[in-house]
């Protein structure tokens, strides 16, 4: 039986470059999605206080640690109880998705163990400006 | 000490560790200050001890030392002048529910020396769903998932939990299980018997913005309206607030540990840091006397300092 393996690559590479060439084509046609507002991680770490009856940046507690959470994928902190929702989630940290999550953890994830959210968009761009510093 | 007025207590909502003083009398519940209880005259009656949200294990900059507060708070309740018949727990007694943490809060609520009722908060309870563990070692007489109750003083005591499956916005949720089991534990109760009901979670909306509440706690208040006198207390938010509607009275009590900000004051709820000299303004106890006869229930909500 030969080896498809090798054509199997090209061919999907071939795929992915056409797909993400459609994806950006698409993307300059489709109305621009809502920016974020500007963080000031100053404030942001002020903030942070609230979410500290739970996490840390270095220590798993109620939560897990935070430090380097911003880019990193969901359910990833080794030594941490995730819950089955968020392992299954396949979330990346990215900002946007911790905007999403801030405001309501339960919609984005419904089944994960967090509950505490952000009502005020300015206030969640504060804290994720200063956890993106967090590194 | 004085009193605090409502403006008072709002603004001093964020405290945490200190305890309350109740005393029924006739059925109706007061509360004031362990301080001020501490400097009053003794009086024959009924009377118990709230304390509530100890978070064992917590170690952060609101409160460093959690169980250095609780040792103080112990020792505030041993040197009172009349010795209270029991203590009211009203859960998050640990921070992460674990084993050492369980271990200590046994350990530590034996120091008390009088009999402990306690409800869970949803920091005894593992992983957000297991509240084995905490019944396993506080839960010996509860039904269900942890709910009980027991007569003393002249009153009924009810201990709800709502701190096991979160609802919206991480409200308290009771269940249509302990709803159904509260019908039936006050079913054939006299109307003038007085109600004390304790739960981690406010049972009224306190502020669902930040899941200060219990989405079905209307329908347990709705069970409870024919009683001539309702006392509900709880834990959860550490600082002091009251509500009255009714014949319901509602008194969430200050933690132990830390203070929390007032409700909508900053980006959620969380440990607020305070000035170290002002820690223990904000952290305290309850006391409640009970008096056979007429009278209020006396409570008295006491900051450590």
């Amino acid at each position: 039986m030969p080896n498809l393996i090798p054509f199997a690559r090209a061919a999907t590479a071939a795929c992915l470059a056409a797909v993400l060439a459609f994806v950006v084509m698409a993307s300059a046609h489709a109305a621009p999605a809502p920016s974020l507002p500007h963080g000031n991680a100053a404030v942001g770490q002020k903030l942070y206080q609230s979410c500290m009856g739970c996490h840390s940046l270095d220590e798993n507690d109620v939560g897990p640690r935070h430090r380097g959470v911003v880019g990193r994928p969901a359910a990833s902190v080794p030594g941490y109880a995730y819950s089955t929702a968020l392992r299954k989630s396949g979330l990346v940290w990215t900002p946007d998705v911790l905007d999403r999550w801030l405001t309501n953890p339960q919609k984005l994830v419904p089944g994960a163990k967090m509950y505490f959210s952000v009502a005020n968009p300015n206030n969640r761009a504060d804290i994720i400006a200063y956890l993106s510093q967090q590194r | 000490m004085d009193m605090f007025d409502r403006r008072g207590m709002l603004r001093c909502m964020g405290w945490a560790g200190t305890g309350a003083l109740f005393t029924l009398g006739g059925g109706i519940p007061g509360s004031i200050t362990l301080d001020a209880a501490l400097g009053a005259t003794p009086k024959p009656g009924f009377s118990f001890l709230q304390i509530s949200d100890t978070h064992l294990g917590f170690n952060k900059p609101a409160n460093p030392d959690p169980l250095g507060t609780l040792k103080e708070v112990i020792a505030k309740a041993k040197a009172l002048p009349v010795r209270p018949d029991f203590i009211i727990h009203t859960g998050d007694v640990t921070h992460l529910a674990t084993p050492e943490q369980f271990d200590l809060a046994q350990q530590m609520l034996g120091e008390f020396g009088v009999p402990i009722h306690v409800v869970p908060g949803e920091h005894d309870i593992v992983d957000g769903n297991d509240p084995r563990p905490f019944l396993d070692r506080f839960g010996r007489a509860a039904r269900g998932e942890g709910w009980y109750s027991f007569d003393a003083g002249g009153a009924h005591f009810v201990a709800l939990v709502n701190s096991i499956h979160l609802g919206d916005r991480g409200m308290g949720t009771l269940g249509e299980a302990q709803l159904a089991w509260l019908g039936q534990d006050l079913a054939g109760r006299s109307a003038s018997t007085p109600i004390i009901v304790f739960a981690h979670f406010p049972l009224w909306d306190l502020y669902s913005d930040w899941g200060w509440g219990t989405a079905d706690g209307a329908q347990a208040l709705s069970l409870l309206k024919r009683f001539g006198s309702v006392t509900v207390l709880n834990g959860h938010i550490h600082q002091v607030q009251q509500k009255i509607e009714g014949d319901l009275t509602f008194h969430t009590a200050r933690s132990t540990a830390y203070p929390q900000p007032a409700p909508g004051e900053g980006a959620g709820p969380g440990p607020l840091v305070l000035p170290s000299v002002q820690l223990r303004s904000a952290i305290g106890l309850r006391s409640v006397t009970l008096r056979q006869g007429a009278g209020p229930i006396a409570i008295t909500d006491t900051p450590l300092a």
